[in-house]
């Protein structure tokens, strides 16, 4: 009973770094209809980024995200003026080739910069961990799912509350009407591009305390984070939420009580039973622009 | 020792090189020019997964070459190394051997990095009758092809890795033995192998198995694979582990504060930079690994090419990565084979390789049939926050720590 519980709170744990990676995802998904294959890449390079600044300069990699999100949100900003708002409404299948590309690029720099050996960010907290009741709760990844749940309310909010946020909903539902009302749908989509982008910097600096990276660490992400957005539901904040810590949860409980081997596999399992009776996912809406 | 083999990637290597190799069918064994330079080919992995150790490997090559045409030469031949990027590839490898025996006429090969690239280009080389001495290719698959031309300059094979980890625990009184032991390891050729040949030596010495499970290259959270061995607080854990998977155990016993009297781990602990870099300094204290070269050592040549390293790279003799040493070693034998011969053509290398020991930085070595090491690695531990050659005795530099430290935090 003592494992079970302990795998328990590590996979939510592990979930809450996960739901903090996918939210972007969700996020650039929602506004776009973009799968955003370069989700992962952008992580890993804000891992770097946060490295860079703790071993130069001794910035906290928390603190490292006030830096890292501003030129992760002029990088998506720029990549979709770039190359997706070239692209007409039924070219938006080519979105995908051109994020895989910009994936790539992102891992072909980072190989130059940094070359491909491992890196970590260890500062004096990152092994750290205290006891509860015989329990064990490892400070980073409790700090990582507080940031997840104070970045997921925000963008909430963002979303719900501002004018910004109705302006989003406005143009995902009918661009059309959208633009009439005085919108312009292109500079929100950017703007969204650039807020799901932004998200990836504090994913990073996370991804970067929790474990060791290189530039090929995208391609294990972007798998599990297309899987929990799946899951949860194509644009649902709160489902990929949800995803994020059944995935953490059912691999922690398998790994811990039957064999590691399996652990994968047994979130896939769940995938392809819930996409079977219910192909939109756990939160999927039929109406465009529910977020 | 970061040596993968990818079943796809294998299969698609070995049907590469099964086209090349029959698209050559006619063009005969070339004749290399038995006067001017002495012309080495090499295939190295200068791009793609295996960038870094391939350009250690290429540092080690050409501190070589350096070395023995500033002392003349072999047999008054300058060395020439004509080395080509094979980008990671198992395709690409075998096309520039191909390329290197047949086109460029080069009168000896040496090895690639990787016992991925190994399988392929070693094959190439016996179809032209070339020796292939060669520093990284030490996985099963690399001899469950027997040839009799290629020569893995390392100790021992990687599954023999630890077995002088068992040998150590076995010295010690039956009062200080472990009695129970857990073995999480990587699902990968270099890794689980290793701590299964531990494993049975332990069951046979009466050391009882608590926990033995596998984990895939795509388990990237191993909290709650260490939260199942913590449960079952095993005397000793022997994990067969690369290098990421290492930094991860460590730091999942970090934080769940579970700290065995004993932790092994094959691989990633015995890395002198990369290891205190990614677990924390203070976490290091205690841990075992295995090692094929340590920069301190006094084997044969070791000195002079730690001195030559520093001096032609920079750095500290701990930043050189033991790939560098290997592809160093490889030229080394060539030079003790031309000593003892007066002759450095291919089938002389194969046939006098065959017999008694030879000296390497790394120690004597000698091979079986089919290129096999036949000596041991060096037990290495973390002691006062360096690793130090403990076990063998005749070996060991420092007294092993037999019970580990606690978690530094």
């Amino acid at each position: 009973m003592h494992l079970l519980v302990q795998s328990i709170i590590v996979g939510v744990l592990t979930g809450g770094v996960y739901a903090l990676m996918a939210t972007g995802q969700t996020l650039i998904f929602g506004v776009m209809r973009v799968i955003n294959v370069a989700q992962g890449a952008m992580v890993i390079l804000a891992a770097y980024l946060s490295s860079s600044l703790f071993s130069s300069f001794g910035i906290d990699p928390f603190l490292s995200i006030l830096i890292t999100a501003p030129i992760l949100f002029v990088l998506g900003f720029t990549i979709h003026a770039t190359f997706l708002r070239r692209l007409r409404p039924e070219q938006n299948e080519l979105s995908l080739l051109i994020m895989f590309a910009v994936a790539l690029g992102i891992e072909g720099v980072l190989g130059l910069a940094y070359s491909t050996t491992y890196r970590s960010i260890q500062t004096g907290y990152v092994n750290r961990s205290f006891t509860v009741a015989g329990y064990h709760v490892a400070l980073v990844r409790l700090l990582a799912f507080g940031l997840s749940a104070v970045i997921l309310v925000g963008l909430f909010l963002l979303l719900n509350r501002s004018r910004f946020g109705r302006s989003v909903r406005a143009t995902v539902q009918n661009p059309t009407s959208a633009r009439l009302l005085g919108v312009e749908p292109t500079r929100v989509a950017a703007i969204g591009f650039g807020l799901g982008a932004a998200t990836a910097a504090a994913a990073g600096a996370v991804y970067g305390l929790v474990y060791p990276f290189n530039g090929g660490s995208h391609y294990d992400l972007i798998s599990r984070l297309l899987s929990i957005v799946m899951l949860g539901g194509l644009g649902s904040l709160g489902g990929s939420v949800i995803a994020a810590l059944v995935m953490g949860v059912a691999e922690s409980v398998v790994a811990a009580n039957v064999s590691p081997i399996w652990s994968s596999f047994t979130f896939f399992a769940v995938l392809l039973a819930v996409l079977v009776f219910r192909p939109r996912g756990l939160f999927g809406v039929a109406q465009r622009g529910a977020l | 020792m970061r040596k993968r083999l990818s079943n796809r990637r294998g299969a698609a290597g070995l049907l590469a090189m099964a086209l090349v190799v029959a698209s050559c069918s006619s063009s005969g064994t070339a004749t290399p020019k038995v006067t001017g330079p002495l012309r080495i080919g090499i295939s190295l992995s200068l791009t793609g997964d295996f960038a870094d150790p391939g350009k250690a490997a290429q540092k080690g090559y050409e501190l070589w070459r350096d070395t023995v045409n500033a002392k003349g030469g072999i047999l008054g031949r300058q060395v020439e190394l004509k080395i080509v990027d094979d980008a990671s590839s198992p395709d690409q490898v075998v096309t520039n051997y191909t390329n290197l025996i047949d086109k460029d006429k080069v009168d000896l090969v040496f090895g690639p990095f990787s016992s991925l690239l190994t399988v392929p280009s070693s094959a190439v080389a016996k179809r032209f009758g070339y020796s292939f001495i060669e520093p990284a290719g030490g996985g099963p698959a690399v001899f469950d092809q027997k040839l009799d031309n290629l020569f893995f300059v390392q100790p021992a094979t990687v599954v023999a890795g630890g077995e002088v980890f068992a040998k150590w625990v076995l010295s010690l009184p039956a009062d200080q033995r472990p009695k129970t032991a857990a073995y999480p390891s990587l699902d990968d050729p270099f890794a689980s192998p290793i701590a299964d040949r531990i494993r049975q030596l332990f069951e046979a010495a009466g050391i009882k198995t608590v926990y033995n499970e596998t984990y895939s290259a795509e388990t990237t959270d191993l909290s709650p694979v260490i939260a199942k061995v913590a449960a079952a607080n095993p005397d000793v854990v022997v994990a067969g582990t690369q290098s990421v998977d290492a930094y991860a155990q460590v730091k999942a016993m970090v934080e769940q504060k579970f700290s065995p009297k004993m932790l092994y781990m094959s691989n990633g602990a015995n890395s002198p930079v990369e290891f205190p870099d990614k677990v924390g300094k203070g976490n290091v204290a205690g841990i075992f690994s295995t090692s094929a070269w340590l920069y301190r050592s006094d084997e044969p040549g070791n000195k002079d090419f730690v001195a030559a390293y520093i001096k032609k790279f920079g750095g500290a003799g701990s930043d050189i990565d033991e790939t560098s040493a290997q592809a160093y070693a490889c030229g080394q034998l060539l030079e003790a084979v031309a000593a003892k011969t007066s002759k450095v053509d291919n089938a002389t290398i194969i046939s006098s390789l065959h017999q008694g020991a030879w000296p390497t930085l790394m120690g004597q070595i000698s091979w079986d049939a089919i290129g096999q090491p036949q000596g041991s690695t060096d037990l290495v531990q973390w002691i006062d926050g360096s690793l130090q050659v403990v076990f063998p005795t005749d070996q060991a530099k420092h007294q092993a720590t037999v019970t580990k430290p606690a978690w530094g935090g």
